[in-house]
Protein backbone atom coordinates (compact mmCIF):
# COMPACT_ATOMS: atom_id res chain seq x y z
CA UNK A 1 0.00 0.00 0.00
CA UNK A 2 1.25 3.47 -0.82
CA UNK A 3 2.84 4.62 2.45
CA UNK A 4 1.34 8.09 2.41
CA UNK A 5 -2.20 6.61 2.26
CA UNK A 6 -2.07 6.32 6.03
CA UNK A 7 -5.82 6.02 6.76
CA UNK A 8 -6.34 3.39 4.10
CA UNK A 9 -3.44 1.37 5.41
CA UNK A 10 -4.90 1.51 8.90
CA UNK A 11 -8.32 0.27 7.88
CA UNK A 12 -6.96 -2.44 5.63
CA UNK A 13 -4.52 -3.82 8.19
CA UNK A 14 -6.93 -3.60 11.11
CA UNK A 15 -9.17 -5.94 9.16
CA UNK A 16 -6.29 -8.41 8.70
CA UNK A 17 -5.51 -8.35 12.42
CA UNK A 18 -9.20 -8.71 13.29
CA UNK A 19 -9.80 -11.74 11.06
CA UNK A 20 -6.53 -13.33 12.18
CA UNK A 21 -7.56 -12.88 15.81
CA UNK A 22 -10.97 -14.42 15.18
CA UNK A 23 -9.29 -17.38 13.50
CA UNK A 24 -6.83 -17.93 16.34
CA UNK A 25 -9.56 -17.52 18.98
CA UNK A 26 -11.88 -19.85 17.11
CA UNK A 27 -14.64 -17.21 17.32
CA UNK A 28 -18.08 -18.02 15.97
CA UNK A 29 -18.30 -16.51 12.51
CA UNK A 30 -21.70 -14.99 13.24
CA UNK A 31 -19.64 -12.38 15.09
CA UNK A 32 -18.63 -11.00 11.71
CA UNK A 33 -22.01 -9.23 11.75
CA UNK A 34 -20.71 -6.77 14.33
CA UNK A 35 -17.04 -6.61 13.38
CA UNK A 36 -17.36 -3.51 11.21
CA UNK A 37 -18.88 -1.83 14.25
CA UNK A 38 -15.92 -2.83 16.38
CA UNK A 39 -13.43 -1.53 13.82
CA UNK A 40 -15.37 1.72 13.36
CA UNK A 41 -17.20 2.48 16.63
CA UNK A 42 -19.22 5.59 17.43
CA UNK A 43 -21.45 7.61 15.15
CA UNK A 44 -19.12 10.20 13.68
CA UNK A 45 -17.64 9.45 10.29
CA UNK A 46 -13.86 9.75 10.09
CA UNK A 47 -13.02 8.68 6.58
CA UNK A 48 -16.08 9.17 4.40
CA UNK A 49 -19.29 11.17 4.44
CA UNK A 50 -21.15 8.79 6.74
CA UNK A 51 -20.23 6.19 9.34
CA UNK A 52 -22.75 3.80 7.79
CA UNK A 53 -21.02 3.93 4.43
CA UNK A 54 -17.66 3.46 6.13
CA UNK A 55 -18.93 0.36 7.89
CA UNK A 56 -20.56 -0.99 4.75
CA UNK A 57 -17.23 -0.75 2.96
CA UNK A 58 -15.31 -2.29 5.85
CA UNK A 59 -17.77 -5.19 5.70
CA UNK A 60 -16.73 -5.83 2.10
CA UNK A 61 -13.08 -5.75 3.18
CA UNK A 62 -13.93 -8.31 5.82
CA UNK A 63 -15.59 -10.53 3.21
CA UNK A 64 -12.61 -10.24 0.85
CA UNK A 65 -10.22 -11.01 3.71
CA UNK A 66 -12.30 -14.10 4.48
CA UNK A 67 -11.83 -15.06 0.82
CA UNK A 68 -15.41 -14.25 -0.23
CA UNK A 69 -16.58 -12.02 -3.06
CA UNK A 70 -17.55 -8.45 -2.28
CA UNK A 71 -21.32 -8.00 -2.42
CA UNK A 72 -23.15 -6.01 -5.06
CA UNK A 73 -24.94 -3.00 -3.58
CA UNK A 74 -27.96 -3.92 -5.69
CA UNK A 75 -28.48 -7.35 -4.14
CA UNK A 76 -29.44 -8.35 -0.63
CA UNK A 77 -26.85 -10.48 1.13
CA UNK A 78 -25.82 -10.81 4.74
CA UNK A 79 -22.13 -10.29 5.47
CA UNK A 80 -21.91 -13.99 6.31
CA UNK A 81 -23.57 -15.29 3.13
CA UNK A 82 -21.43 -18.05 1.67
CA UNK A 83 -19.30 -18.26 4.81
CA UNK A 84 -19.52 -22.03 5.22
CA UNK A 85 -17.66 -22.40 1.94
CA UNK A 86 -14.63 -20.53 3.30
CA UNK A 87 -14.82 -21.79 6.88
CA UNK A 88 -12.34 -24.54 6.05
CA UNK A 89 -8.69 -25.32 6.63
CA UNK A 90 -7.51 -25.11 3.05
CA UNK A 91 -7.22 -22.21 0.64
CA UNK A 92 -10.70 -21.76 -0.79
CA UNK A 93 -10.11 -19.41 -3.61
CA UNK A 94 -12.94 -17.78 -5.49
CA UNK A 95 -11.83 -15.85 -8.56
CA UNK A 96 -11.33 -13.01 -9.31
CA UNK A 97 -8.42 -12.14 -7.06
CA UNK A 98 -8.58 -8.37 -7.57
CA UNK A 99 -11.97 -6.83 -6.80
CA UNK A 100 -13.50 -3.39 -6.99
CA UNK A 101 -15.63 -2.66 -3.92
CA UNK A 102 -18.24 -0.91 -6.04
CA UNK A 103 -19.73 1.36 -3.40
CA UNK A 104 -16.26 2.49 -2.31
CA UNK A 105 -15.39 3.59 -5.84
CA UNK A 106 -16.04 7.30 -6.37
CA UNK A 107 -16.23 6.99 -10.16
CA UNK A 108 -13.32 9.33 -10.82
CA UNK A 109 -13.46 10.85 -14.31
CA UNK A 110 -11.28 9.13 -16.88
CA UNK A 111 -8.24 10.67 -18.49
CA UNK A 112 -8.74 14.27 -19.53
CA UNK A 113 -7.06 17.68 -19.71
CA UNK A 114 -8.65 20.45 -17.65
CA UNK A 115 -8.13 24.19 -17.56
CA UNK A 116 -7.76 25.49 -14.00
CA UNK A 117 -8.25 28.92 -12.41
CA UNK A 118 -4.64 29.76 -13.23
CA UNK A 119 -5.76 30.59 -16.77
CA UNK A 120 -5.59 34.33 -17.54
CA UNK A 121 -7.08 34.15 -21.04
CA UNK A 122 -3.80 35.62 -22.21
CA UNK A 123 -3.40 37.41 -25.47
CA UNK A 124 -1.02 34.86 -26.91
CA UNK A 125 -3.21 31.89 -25.92
CA UNK A 126 -0.72 29.30 -27.21
CA UNK A 127 -3.03 26.55 -25.95
CA UNK A 128 -5.43 27.15 -28.82
CA UNK A 129 -2.62 27.64 -31.32
CA UNK A 130 -0.93 24.30 -30.70
CA UNK A 131 -4.03 22.10 -30.50
CA UNK A 132 -4.03 19.69 -33.45
CA UNK A 133 -7.81 19.16 -33.29
CA UNK A 134 -8.92 22.71 -32.62
CA UNK A 135 -10.41 21.59 -29.33
CA UNK A 136 -9.26 24.59 -27.27
CA UNK A 137 -11.09 27.86 -27.43
CA UNK A 138 -11.06 30.93 -25.21
CA UNK A 139 -14.24 31.09 -23.18
CA UNK A 140 -15.72 33.76 -20.95
CA UNK A 141 -13.52 33.18 -17.91
CA UNK A 142 -10.81 30.88 -19.17
CA UNK A 143 -9.82 28.57 -21.99
CA UNK A 144 -12.18 25.71 -22.70
CA UNK A 145 -11.29 22.24 -23.88
CA UNK A 146 -13.92 20.48 -25.94
CA UNK A 147 -13.62 16.99 -24.48
CA UNK A 148 -15.26 15.42 -27.55
CA UNK A 149 -12.62 16.84 -29.85
CA UNK A 150 -9.62 16.46 -27.51
CA UNK A 151 -7.23 13.62 -28.43
CA UNK A 152 -5.27 13.99 -25.14
CA UNK A 153 -1.93 14.79 -26.75
CA UNK A 154 -1.05 17.22 -23.95
CA UNK A 155 0.37 19.97 -26.20
CA UNK A 156 -1.77 22.69 -24.58
CA UNK A 157 -0.55 21.69 -21.13
CA UNK A 158 3.08 21.85 -22.22
CA UNK A 159 2.84 25.25 -23.82
CA UNK A 160 0.82 27.14 -21.19
CA UNK A 161 3.05 29.75 -19.50
CA UNK A 162 0.88 29.77 -16.35
CA UNK A 163 0.75 26.01 -15.74
CA UNK A 164 -3.00 26.45 -16.03
CA UNK A 165 -3.76 23.16 -17.74
CA UNK A 166 -3.57 19.91 -15.82
CA UNK A 167 -3.72 16.33 -16.91
CA UNK A 168 -6.18 14.31 -14.96
CA UNK A 169 -6.33 10.55 -14.81
CA UNK A 170 -8.03 8.09 -12.50
CA UNK A 171 -5.25 6.74 -10.35
CA UNK A 172 -6.22 3.09 -10.84
CA UNK A 173 -6.15 3.37 -14.62
CA UNK A 174 -2.92 5.32 -14.63
CA UNK A 175 -1.26 2.71 -12.43
CA UNK A 176 -2.43 -0.17 -14.61
CA UNK A 177 0.21 -1.25 -17.11
CA UNK A 178 -2.09 -3.43 -19.18
CA UNK A 179 -5.06 -1.13 -19.62
CA UNK A 180 -7.37 -3.38 -17.65
CA UNK A 181 -9.52 -0.72 -15.96
CA UNK A 182 -12.87 -0.15 -17.65
CA UNK A 183 -15.94 1.66 -16.33
CA UNK A 184 -19.34 0.31 -15.36
CA UNK A 185 -22.63 2.05 -16.17
CA UNK A 186 -22.14 4.52 -13.30
CA UNK A 187 -18.59 5.31 -14.30
CA UNK A 188 -17.08 3.22 -11.53
CA UNK A 189 -13.94 1.22 -12.15
CA UNK A 190 -14.39 -2.28 -13.45
CA UNK A 191 -11.60 -4.74 -14.01
CA UNK A 192 -11.25 -6.37 -17.38
CA UNK A 193 -10.42 -9.96 -16.48
CA UNK A 194 -9.03 -10.76 -19.91
CA UNK A 195 -6.29 -8.18 -19.50
CA UNK A 196 -5.68 -8.02 -15.72
CA UNK A 197 -2.54 -9.83 -14.56
CA UNK A 198 -3.15 -9.25 -10.84
CA UNK A 199 -0.04 -7.16 -10.24
CA UNK A 200 -1.92 -5.17 -7.56
CA UNK A 201 -0.87 -1.66 -8.66
CA UNK A 202 -4.48 -0.43 -8.72
CA UNK A 203 -4.99 -1.69 -5.15
CA UNK A 204 -1.98 0.33 -4.05
CA UNK A 205 -2.89 3.50 -5.90
CA UNK A 206 -6.64 3.95 -5.42
CA UNK A 207 -6.95 6.92 -3.00
CA UNK A 208 -10.35 5.63 -1.84
CA UNK A 209 -9.16 2.12 -1.11
CA UNK A 210 -11.85 0.85 -3.45
CA UNK A 211 -9.86 -2.04 -4.89
CA UNK A 212 -8.75 -5.01 -2.84
CA UNK A 213 -7.50 -8.55 -3.26
CA UNK A 214 -8.72 -11.59 -1.37
CA UNK A 215 -6.87 -13.14 1.51
CA UNK A 216 -6.36 -16.66 2.80
CA UNK A 217 -5.29 -15.87 6.37
CA UNK A 218 -8.44 -17.26 7.96
CA UNK A 219 -8.10 -20.66 6.28
CA UNK A 220 -4.35 -20.64 6.86
CA UNK A 221 -4.72 -20.09 10.61
CA UNK A 222 -7.37 -22.79 10.80
CA UNK A 223 -4.94 -25.14 9.16
CA UNK A 224 -2.08 -24.04 11.43
CA UNK A 225 -4.16 -25.00 14.44
CA UNK A 226 -4.61 -28.62 13.39
CA UNK A 227 -1.83 -29.59 10.98
CA UNK A 228 1.72 -30.39 12.13
CA UNK A 229 3.25 -30.27 8.69
CA UNK A 230 2.89 -26.56 8.00
CA UNK A 231 5.94 -24.88 6.48
CA UNK A 232 6.48 -21.23 5.61
CA UNK A 233 8.69 -20.05 2.79
CA UNK A 234 9.51 -16.37 2.77
CA UNK A 235 10.43 -14.26 -0.25
CA UNK A 236 13.84 -12.51 -0.61
CA UNK A 237 12.25 -9.11 0.04
CA UNK A 238 11.26 -9.93 3.64
CA UNK A 239 14.16 -8.00 5.17
CA UNK A 240 13.22 -4.90 7.10
CA UNK A 241 9.48 -5.39 6.50
CA UNK A 242 8.51 -6.03 10.12
CA UNK A 243 10.13 -3.08 11.84
CA UNK A 244 13.73 -1.89 12.17
CA UNK A 245 14.33 -3.88 15.36
CA UNK A 246 13.22 -7.29 14.06
CA UNK A 247 16.24 -9.28 12.87
CA UNK A 248 15.90 -11.91 10.12
CA UNK A 249 16.22 -14.76 12.58
CA UNK A 250 13.66 -13.18 14.94
CA UNK A 251 11.26 -12.96 12.00
CA UNK A 252 11.81 -16.67 11.30
CA UNK A 253 11.26 -17.55 14.93
CA UNK A 254 8.16 -15.37 15.12
CA UNK A 255 6.70 -17.19 12.12
CA UNK A 256 7.29 -20.49 13.89
CA UNK A 257 5.43 -19.15 16.91
CA UNK A 258 2.43 -18.67 14.63
CA UNK A 259 2.26 -22.44 14.28
CA UNK A 260 4.68 -23.26 11.48
CA UNK A 261 7.01 -26.23 11.72
CA UNK A 262 9.85 -24.51 9.90
CA UNK A 263 10.71 -21.52 7.72
CA UNK A 264 12.90 -21.55 4.60
CA UNK A 265 14.20 -18.67 2.49
CA UNK A 266 12.70 -18.55 -1.00
CA UNK A 267 16.14 -17.33 -2.06
CA UNK A 268 17.08 -21.02 -1.91
CA UNK A 269 14.54 -21.65 -4.67
CA UNK A 270 15.95 -18.60 -6.41
CA UNK A 271 19.34 -20.33 -6.50
CA UNK A 272 17.72 -23.40 -8.04
CA UNK A 273 15.80 -21.29 -10.59
CA UNK A 274 19.06 -19.51 -11.44
CA UNK A 275 20.81 -22.80 -12.19
CA UNK A 276 17.92 -23.98 -14.37
CA UNK A 277 17.57 -20.71 -16.23
CA UNK A 278 21.32 -20.36 -16.81
CA UNK A 279 21.49 -23.84 -18.35
CA UNK A 280 18.30 -23.26 -20.29
CA UNK A 281 19.63 -20.01 -21.73
CA UNK A 282 22.90 -21.60 -22.80
CA UNK A 283 21.11 -24.53 -24.42
CA UNK A 284 18.20 -22.81 -26.13
CA UNK A 285 19.34 -19.31 -27.13
CA UNK A 286 19.76 -18.59 -30.01
CA UNK A 287 19.22 -21.98 -31.73
CA UNK A 288 15.82 -22.95 -30.36
CA UNK A 289 14.44 -19.59 -29.23
CA UNK A 290 15.57 -16.09 -30.27
CA UNK A 291 15.70 -14.68 -26.74
CA UNK A 292 14.70 -15.80 -23.27
CA UNK A 293 12.53 -14.07 -20.69
CA UNK A 294 12.87 -14.82 -17.00
CA UNK A 295 10.02 -16.69 -15.35
CA UNK A 296 9.92 -15.65 -11.71
CA UNK A 297 7.49 -12.70 -11.83
CA UNK A 298 4.03 -14.15 -12.31
CA UNK A 299 2.43 -10.93 -13.52
CA UNK A 300 5.12 -10.52 -16.16
CA UNK A 301 4.67 -14.06 -17.49
CA UNK A 302 0.86 -13.69 -17.36
CA UNK A 303 1.16 -10.44 -19.28
CA UNK A 304 3.21 -12.14 -22.00
CA UNK A 305 0.73 -15.02 -22.13
CA UNK A 306 -2.28 -12.72 -22.42
CA UNK A 307 -0.94 -9.93 -24.62
CA UNK A 308 1.85 -11.64 -26.58
CA UNK A 309 0.75 -15.29 -26.82
CA UNK A 310 3.03 -16.03 -29.78
CA UNK A 311 6.05 -14.99 -27.68
CA UNK A 312 5.14 -17.04 -24.63
CA UNK A 313 7.39 -19.94 -25.69
CA UNK A 314 10.37 -17.64 -25.20
CA UNK A 315 9.72 -17.27 -21.48
CA UNK A 316 11.84 -19.67 -19.47
CA UNK A 317 10.26 -23.02 -18.60
CA UNK A 318 11.98 -23.04 -15.22
CA UNK A 319 9.77 -23.00 -12.17
CA UNK A 320 9.70 -19.88 -10.02
CA UNK A 321 11.72 -19.62 -6.79
CA UNK A 322 8.48 -20.07 -4.84
CA UNK A 323 7.81 -23.41 -6.52
CA UNK A 324 11.41 -24.62 -6.32
CA UNK A 325 11.57 -23.88 -2.60
CA UNK A 326 8.28 -25.71 -2.05
CA UNK A 327 9.54 -28.71 -4.03
CA UNK A 328 12.66 -28.81 -1.86
CA UNK A 329 10.54 -28.99 1.30
CA UNK A 330 8.10 -31.47 -0.20
CA UNK A 331 11.02 -33.82 -0.93
CA UNK A 332 11.98 -33.79 2.74
CA UNK A 333 8.42 -34.03 4.10
CA UNK A 334 5.90 -35.42 1.60
CA UNK A 335 3.06 -34.41 3.93
CA UNK A 336 4.20 -30.79 3.93
CA UNK A 337 1.64 -28.01 3.48
CA UNK A 338 3.49 -24.95 2.28
CA UNK A 339 2.70 -21.25 2.73
CA UNK A 340 4.44 -18.65 0.60
CA UNK A 341 4.88 -15.31 2.38
CA UNK A 342 5.81 -12.44 0.11
CA UNK A 343 5.25 -8.94 -1.18
CA UNK A 344 3.21 -10.23 -4.08
CA UNK A 345 -0.46 -10.91 -4.68
CA UNK A 346 0.07 -12.41 -8.12
CA UNK A 347 1.61 -15.44 -6.41
CA UNK A 348 -1.88 -16.17 -5.05
CA UNK A 349 -2.83 -16.94 -8.66
CA UNK A 350 0.38 -18.77 -9.49
CA UNK A 351 -0.33 -21.13 -6.60
CA UNK A 352 -3.59 -22.18 -8.28
CA UNK A 353 -1.87 -23.42 -11.44
CA UNK A 354 -2.21 -27.14 -12.11
CA UNK A 355 1.56 -27.66 -11.96
CA UNK A 356 1.93 -25.62 -8.75
CA UNK A 357 -1.12 -26.39 -6.59
CA UNK A 358 0.32 -29.58 -5.10
CA UNK A 359 3.38 -27.70 -3.83
CA UNK A 360 2.12 -24.34 -2.63
CA UNK A 361 -1.03 -24.43 -0.51
CA UNK A 362 -1.36 -20.90 0.85
CA UNK A 363 -0.06 -17.51 -0.21
CA UNK A 364 -0.09 -14.48 2.08
CA UNK A 365 1.58 -11.08 2.02
CA UNK A 366 3.83 -9.37 4.57
CA UNK A 367 0.92 -7.10 5.51
CA UNK A 368 -1.24 -10.11 6.22
CA UNK A 369 1.55 -11.80 8.18
CA UNK A 370 1.98 -8.65 10.29
CA UNK A 371 -1.74 -8.86 11.07
CA UNK A 372 -1.16 -12.40 12.30
CA UNK A 373 1.75 -11.32 14.53
CA UNK A 374 -0.49 -8.67 16.09
CA UNK A 375 -3.37 -11.13 16.54
CA UNK A 376 -1.04 -13.55 18.33
CA UNK A 377 0.62 -10.78 20.38
CA UNK A 378 4.05 -11.64 19.05
CA UNK A 379 6.74 -9.00 19.56
CA UNK A 380 9.48 -9.98 17.12
CA UNK A 381 12.18 -7.78 18.61
CA UNK A 382 11.76 -9.44 22.00
CA UNK A 383 12.27 -13.01 20.81
CA UNK A 384 15.50 -14.49 22.10
CA UNK A 385 17.17 -16.61 19.49
CA UNK A 386 20.69 -16.96 18.21
CA UNK A 387 21.01 -18.77 14.94
CA UNK A 388 22.15 -17.94 11.49
CA UNK A 389 20.07 -18.26 8.38
CA UNK A 390 22.11 -19.69 5.52
CA UNK A 391 19.67 -21.10 2.99
CA UNK A 392 20.79 -19.19 -0.06
CA UNK A 393 23.61 -17.54 -1.98
CA UNK A 394 24.28 -13.83 -2.41
CA UNK A 395 22.87 -14.04 -5.94
CA UNK A 396 19.68 -15.77 -4.82
CA UNK A 397 19.05 -13.15 -2.16
CA UNK A 398 19.42 -10.49 -4.82
CA UNK A 399 16.24 -11.58 -6.64
CA UNK A 400 14.21 -9.09 -4.62
CA UNK A 401 15.72 -6.04 -6.31
CA UNK A 402 15.07 -5.24 -9.98
CA UNK A 403 17.98 -6.51 -12.06
CA UNK A 404 18.86 -9.17 -9.53
CA UNK A 405 17.39 -12.11 -11.41
CA UNK A 406 19.14 -11.38 -14.69
CA UNK A 407 22.38 -10.68 -12.85
CA UNK A 408 22.21 -14.05 -11.10
CA UNK A 409 21.37 -15.94 -14.29
CA UNK A 410 24.04 -14.16 -16.31
CA UNK A 411 26.80 -14.64 -13.75
CA UNK A 412 25.87 -18.29 -13.33
CA UNK A 413 25.73 -18.91 -17.08
CA UNK A 414 29.17 -17.31 -17.46
CA UNK A 415 30.59 -19.65 -14.82
CA UNK A 416 29.36 -22.59 -16.92
CA UNK A 417 30.51 -21.13 -20.22
CA UNK A 418 32.85 -18.13 -19.89
CA UNK A 419 33.11 -17.81 -23.66
CA UNK A 420 29.50 -16.76 -24.12
CA UNK A 421 28.49 -13.16 -24.51
CA UNK A 422 25.19 -12.53 -22.79
CA UNK A 423 23.23 -9.34 -23.26
CA UNK A 424 20.78 -8.49 -20.55
CA UNK A 425 17.90 -6.08 -20.42
CA UNK A 426 15.67 -5.64 -17.40
CA UNK A 427 12.61 -3.50 -16.81
CA UNK A 428 10.42 -3.05 -13.78
CA UNK A 429 6.83 -1.75 -14.05
CA UNK A 430 4.19 -3.38 -16.15
CA UNK A 431 4.13 -0.43 -18.57
CA UNK A 432 7.82 -0.99 -19.27
CA UNK A 433 7.33 -4.75 -19.52
CA UNK A 434 4.74 -4.27 -22.27
CA UNK A 435 7.06 -1.87 -24.12
CA UNK A 436 9.97 -4.30 -23.87
CA UNK A 437 7.85 -7.15 -25.23
CA UNK A 438 6.80 -5.04 -28.22
CA UNK A 439 10.46 -4.44 -29.02
CA UNK A 440 11.34 -8.10 -28.45
CA UNK A 441 8.48 -9.20 -30.67
CA UNK A 442 9.87 -6.98 -33.42
CA UNK A 443 13.05 -9.05 -33.25
CA UNK A 444 15.20 -6.32 -31.73
CA UNK A 445 16.19 -8.24 -28.60
CA UNK A 446 17.42 -11.44 -30.18
CA UNK A 447 20.12 -13.16 -28.16
CA UNK A 448 19.05 -11.31 -25.03
CA UNK A 449 18.13 -12.42 -21.56
CA UNK A 450 15.10 -10.31 -20.63
CA UNK A 451 14.13 -9.72 -17.05
CA UNK A 452 10.57 -8.56 -16.52
CA UNK A 453 9.27 -7.36 -13.16
CA UNK A 454 5.79 -5.93 -12.75
CA UNK A 455 6.56 -3.82 -9.67
CA UNK A 456 8.64 -0.63 -9.97
CA UNK A 457 12.03 -1.48 -8.48
CA UNK A 458 11.31 -5.19 -8.24
CA UNK A 459 9.68 -7.30 -5.53
CA UNK A 460 10.82 -4.88 -2.82
CA UNK A 461 8.05 -2.59 -4.07
CA UNK A 462 5.33 -5.22 -4.16
CA UNK A 463 1.76 -4.39 -3.15
CA UNK A 464 1.93 -6.50 0.03
CA UNK A 465 4.95 -4.75 1.54
CA UNK A 466 5.00 -2.79 4.80
CA UNK A 467 8.30 -0.90 4.74
CA UNK A 468 9.32 1.65 2.13
CA UNK A 469 11.40 0.48 -0.79
CA UNK A 470 14.59 2.27 0.28
CA UNK A 471 14.41 0.80 3.75
CA UNK A 472 13.99 -2.72 2.38
CA UNK A 473 16.62 -2.28 -0.29
CA UNK A 474 19.26 -1.47 2.30
CA UNK A 475 18.25 -4.43 4.44
CA UNK A 476 18.25 -6.82 1.46
CA UNK A 477 21.74 -5.74 0.39
CA UNK A 478 22.95 -6.16 3.94
CA UNK A 479 21.50 -9.67 4.15
CA UNK A 480 22.92 -10.59 0.72
CA UNK A 481 26.38 -9.77 1.97
CA UNK A 482 25.94 -12.04 4.98
CA UNK A 483 25.50 -15.13 2.82
CA UNK A 484 28.20 -17.77 3.03
CA UNK A 485 27.72 -18.70 -0.60
CA UNK A 486 28.65 -16.40 -3.44
CA UNK A 487 26.83 -18.24 -6.21
CA UNK A 488 24.29 -21.09 -6.42
CA UNK A 489 27.18 -23.47 -7.17
CA UNK A 490 28.48 -22.97 -3.62
CA UNK A 491 25.09 -23.61 -2.02
CA UNK A 492 25.51 -27.13 -0.72
CA UNK A 493 21.84 -27.52 0.20
CA UNK A 494 21.13 -27.86 -3.52
CA UNK A 495 21.31 -31.24 -5.22
CA UNK A 496 24.80 -31.84 -6.57
CA UNK A 497 23.53 -33.01 -9.93
CA UNK A 498 21.96 -29.65 -10.56
CA UNK A 499 25.14 -27.87 -9.47
CA UNK A 500 27.13 -29.84 -12.04
CA UNK A 501 28.68 -27.43 -14.49
CA UNK B 1 15.14 16.89 21.41
CA UNK B 2 14.54 13.23 21.82
CA UNK B 3 11.97 11.43 19.67
CA UNK B 4 11.16 7.82 20.40
CA UNK B 5 9.21 5.91 17.78
CA UNK B 6 7.62 2.67 18.96
CA UNK B 7 8.15 -0.14 16.46
CA UNK B 8 6.30 -2.84 18.35
CA UNK B 9 4.07 -5.12 16.29
CA UNK B 10 0.92 -3.05 16.54
CA UNK B 11 2.66 0.24 15.79
CA UNK B 12 4.53 -1.32 12.85
CA UNK B 13 1.28 -2.70 11.47
CA UNK B 14 -0.27 0.75 11.61
CA UNK B 15 2.54 2.71 10.03
CA UNK B 16 5.37 3.54 12.44
CA UNK B 17 7.99 3.00 9.74
CA UNK B 18 6.32 5.63 7.60
CA UNK B 19 6.55 8.06 10.52
CA UNK B 20 10.26 7.25 10.80
CA UNK B 21 10.75 7.91 7.09
CA UNK B 22 8.96 11.23 7.44
CA UNK B 23 11.12 12.28 10.39
CA UNK B 24 14.17 11.46 8.27
CA UNK B 25 12.83 13.72 5.53
CA UNK B 26 12.27 16.41 8.11
CA UNK B 27 15.95 16.39 9.03
CA UNK B 28 16.62 17.37 5.45
CA UNK B 29 14.13 20.22 5.56
CA UNK B 30 15.77 21.51 8.76
CA UNK B 31 19.31 21.16 7.46
CA UNK B 32 18.43 23.26 4.41
CA UNK B 33 17.18 26.09 6.58
CA UNK B 34 19.47 26.05 9.63
CA UNK B 35 19.13 29.75 10.40
CA UNK B 36 15.53 29.34 11.46
CA UNK B 37 16.02 26.42 13.79
CA UNK B 38 17.75 26.17 17.12
CA UNK B 39 20.91 24.12 17.47
CA UNK B 40 19.31 21.37 19.48
CA UNK B 41 20.02 17.97 18.02
CA UNK B 42 17.11 15.91 16.76
CA UNK B 43 17.73 12.52 18.24
CA UNK B 44 15.51 9.72 16.92
CA UNK B 45 15.34 6.38 18.63
CA UNK B 46 13.37 3.32 17.61
CA UNK B 47 12.07 1.49 20.65
CA UNK B 48 10.49 -1.86 21.39
CA UNK B 49 6.81 -2.07 22.29
CA UNK B 50 6.13 0.49 25.04
CA UNK B 51 3.09 -1.46 26.19
CA UNK B 52 0.54 1.37 25.95
CA UNK B 53 -1.77 -0.51 23.59
CA UNK B 54 -1.78 -3.55 25.82
CA UNK B 55 -3.09 -1.55 28.78
CA UNK B 56 -6.19 -0.29 27.00
CA UNK B 57 -8.93 -1.40 24.64
CA UNK B 58 -8.85 1.94 22.88
CA UNK B 59 -6.95 2.24 19.65
CA UNK B 60 -3.72 4.12 20.49
CA UNK B 61 -1.09 2.86 18.00
CA UNK B 62 1.13 4.14 16.52
CA UNK B 63 2.87 5.76 19.46
CA UNK B 64 5.62 8.37 19.38
CA UNK B 65 7.18 9.88 22.48
CA UNK B 66 8.62 13.38 22.14
CA UNK B 67 10.70 14.51 25.13
CA UNK B 68 8.88 12.06 27.41
CA UNK B 69 5.44 13.16 26.22
CA UNK B 70 3.60 10.30 24.50
CA UNK B 71 1.51 10.95 21.39
CA UNK B 72 -1.23 8.40 20.70
CA UNK B 73 -2.54 7.58 17.22
CA UNK B 74 0.50 9.43 15.94
CA UNK B 75 0.64 10.37 12.31
CA UNK B 76 3.47 11.77 10.23
CA UNK B 77 1.96 15.22 10.11
CA UNK B 78 1.22 15.55 13.84
CA UNK B 79 4.71 14.31 14.76
CA UNK B 80 6.46 16.53 12.23
CA UNK B 81 4.45 19.56 13.32
CA UNK B 82 5.38 19.00 16.94
CA UNK B 83 9.06 18.61 16.14
CA UNK B 84 9.14 21.66 13.88
CA UNK B 85 7.33 23.82 16.43
CA UNK B 86 9.72 22.81 19.16
CA UNK B 87 12.78 23.43 17.05
CA UNK B 88 11.85 26.56 15.18
CA UNK B 89 13.40 29.73 16.58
Amino acid sequence: MKESYVDLINIRRQVFAKIAKMAYDGSDLSELEKSSFEILPGEVAIYRDSIFKERAIVEERIRLTMGLDARKPSEYHRITDGISEVDVDKAQFIEPLVNVITHACEACPTKAFFVTDNCRKCLAHPCTNVCPTNAVSIGKNRANIDQDKCIKCGRCKETCPYSAIVKYERPCAEACGVNAIDSDYLGRAQINKDRCVSCGRCITYCPYGAISDKSQIYQLIKSLKTNNHMYAIIAPSFLGQFGPLASPVQIFEGIKQLGFEDVVEVSLGADITTLHEAKEFLERVPDEIPYMGTSCCNSWTLMVKKLFPDQFDYISDSSSPMVETAKYIKKKDPKAKITFIGPCISKKLEALREDVKDYVHFVITYEELMGMFVAKDIELSEIEVSKEIQDASTLGRGYAIAGGVAEAVKKTALIIDPSREINVEGVSTLHECVKLMKIAKAGKKNGYLLEGMACPGGCIAGPGTIASMNRVKKAVIDFKNQSEYKTPFDNNIIDEKLRNK
Amino acid sequence: MKVKVCVGSNCTLLGSMNILDQIDDLKEIISEDLDNYNDEELEVEVVKCLGFCKETNEKVAPIVVIDDEPMFNATGQTVMEKIINKMRK
